[in-house]
């Protein structure tokens, strides 16, 4: 190891353990974290899970303290090293037994357990295994060398910062949202052409002639398709003739491909009810119980 | 887009030809209306009171397809309740977009409006598989997908676009396929087709602005 790293690992293990400890033995939501973890699982009980992590928390805070009081002493860093070799193990275990998970590592923000996740622990590990072989107190290191131990601390910092979820708010969606500025959204413009068949429905769903049909209408959009302009969505439906008993027909809408709610407030729409079995229009007053008067003439 | 076709394709060019010929013979209505649709968004409604008193209640079922028995799901429901439903060719099928009943998987969710029969199936008018409507944040653009932070405590979501099926809704407007008004930071409301095999969602339309 890189002395100078190796010094200073005590204070920067120390550091993180003590903010993510404190975080979960006396953060207020450890409990409701506990319950997401695979621990629930494995401890069958989720109050003993939400007390198993305020455990953890308790045995972070110690090490911390070790840590950053005795930096020369090999404990401390082994017992840093295990820590992280137990939180690699403990991911990798609910990795594979329940991949939807939280991670509960740092008790605040709750995610699935990723890379990111994996990373921490093993920096966790490393960062244990660096720190005993430290040969010289981090207070010291940074008399004797406050430059390149404000390096070393920011760039420990940094990297903390990027396998770190609860902290993207801060650097990663500014550094996204920079990128779209300068270079525009990645996604499509609009095309020409048609609007998308969402629109026609959505326009069809908003209209009269909907209404007027939906007591005959029971399925959603069976097909769609274009034909010189217009586009025609497929329904299937039950239609009751008085005194004929409820037969299956089509219900057909035809629009144009070009309408949308933002074009038109108030759509046109062709209406026909065709006879499933023998591909008769059947006739139906759609308005008769609508209460609108409002039927144009066919136009041909 | 969808091809949902009974027979083979030239006699399913013929049928679509007589049925537009249909379609455009009909009556035209002008005219808006105040009600909400039967599509996709309403199988997370309750189910839409009749305008017609002669047309029996819906009946209504979601869960999980543990078996595919022909045309008929096993559905074991997320409150230990089982469901057998029954599909005809009559029955609309949504999987991020009106599809046929061959897209159907073991495994996949589902939603189902129908109606109650004698023999305790359920005649399904209209399935939605794997469809979901989350509210969202949005976190991050690519060029094929969006990623999401969902719930109070930002659960990672990946919504994946897809080519001529994601569309966009800003600010009331109608949906489009121009999706490069979506922001990051936004709140989105995403309804989209759960993908099982990777835990993403594929977009069907994205809302933004509201």
């Amino acid at each position: 190891m890189i002395p100078i790293v190796s010094d200073l690992a005590p204070l920067l293990c120390g550091v993180l353990l003590a903010v993510t400890g404190a975080g979960k033995l006396f953060g207020r939501r450890t409990a409701q974290l506990a319950a997401n973890t695979v621990l629930v699982r494995v401890l069958n009980d989720g109050r003993r899970a939400g007390q198993a992590l305020r455990a953890v928390g308790a045995a972070e805070l110690a090490v911390a303290a070790a840590l950053l009081a005795a930096p020369r002493a090999v404990v401390p860093g082994v017992a840093t090293a295990v820590l992280g070799a137990g939180f690699v193990g403990y991911l990798g275990y609910a990795k594979v037994t329940a991949p939807e998970s939280s991670c509960g590592c740092s008790a605040r923000a709750e995610g699935p357990i990723g890379a990111r996740s994996f990373a921490r622990a093993g920096l966790v590990l490393l960062g244990g295994v660096a720190a005993a072989t430290a040969t010289t107190a981090w207070w010291t290191e940074m008399i004797r060398r406050p430059g390149w131990s404000a390096l070393c601390v920011v760039a420990a910092a940094a990297l903390l910062l990027a396998v770190s979820a609860d902290l993207d708010h801060v650097w990663l969606l500014p550094l996204r949202r920079l990128r779209i500025r300068l270079f525009g959204s990645p996604l499509a413009p609009a095309g020409g052409g048609p609007v998308p068949v969402a629109a026609s429905v959505e326009l069809l769903e908003q209209s009269l002639a909907w209404q007027a049909a939906s007591p005959i209408v029971r399925s959603a959009l069976l097909d769609d398709w274009d034909d010189e302009g217009w586009r025609v969505l497929r329904f299937a439906g039950v239609y009751e003739a008085p005194g004929r008993g409820a037969r299956p027909v089509n219900v057909l809408f035809a629009l144009d491909t070009d309408a949308s709610i933002d074009t038109t407030a108030s759509p046109a729409v062709r209406v026909s009810v065709i006879d499933d079995a023998t591909d008769e229009m059947v006739p139906v007053d759609l308005l008769a119980g609508s209460g609108v008067r409002a039927v144009l003439p066919m136009a041909r | 887009m969808s091809h949902r076709q009974d027979s083979p394709e030239r006699r399913g060019i013929d049928r679509r030809r007589f049925l537009t010929t249909a379609a455009l013979g009909g009556a035209t209505i002008v005219g808006a209306s105040a009600l909400g649709g039967l599509d996709a968004d309403a199988a997370f409604a309750a189910p839409m009171p009749s305008l017609d008193p002669a047309i029996a209640k819906s009946a209504f079922a979601e869960g999980r397809i543990t078996a595919i028995n022909g045309s008929v799901l096993e559905v074991a429901g997320s409150y230990g309740d089982q469901h057998l439903i029954q599909l005809t060719n009559a029955t609309s099928v949504w999987k991020l977009r009106p599809t046929t009943a061959e897209e159907i998987k073991v495994g996949d969710g589902l939603y189902a409006r129908g109606v109650d029969m004698p023999d305790g199936t359920i005649a399904a008018d209209a399935v939605w598989v794997n469809i979901v409507n989350l509210y969202c944040t949005v976190k991050g653009i690519a060029k094929d997908r969006l990623h999401l932070a969902h719930g109070a405590q930002d659960h990672a979501v990946v919504g994946r676009i897809v080519a001529d099926t994601t569309t966009a809704s800003y600010l009331g407007g109608a949906l489009t396929s121009d999706l490069s008004r979506v922001r990051i930071g936004q709140s989105a409301q995403i309804l989209g087709a759960w993908r099982p095999e990777d835990d993403a969602i594929d977009i069907a339309r994205v809302t933004v602005g509201h």
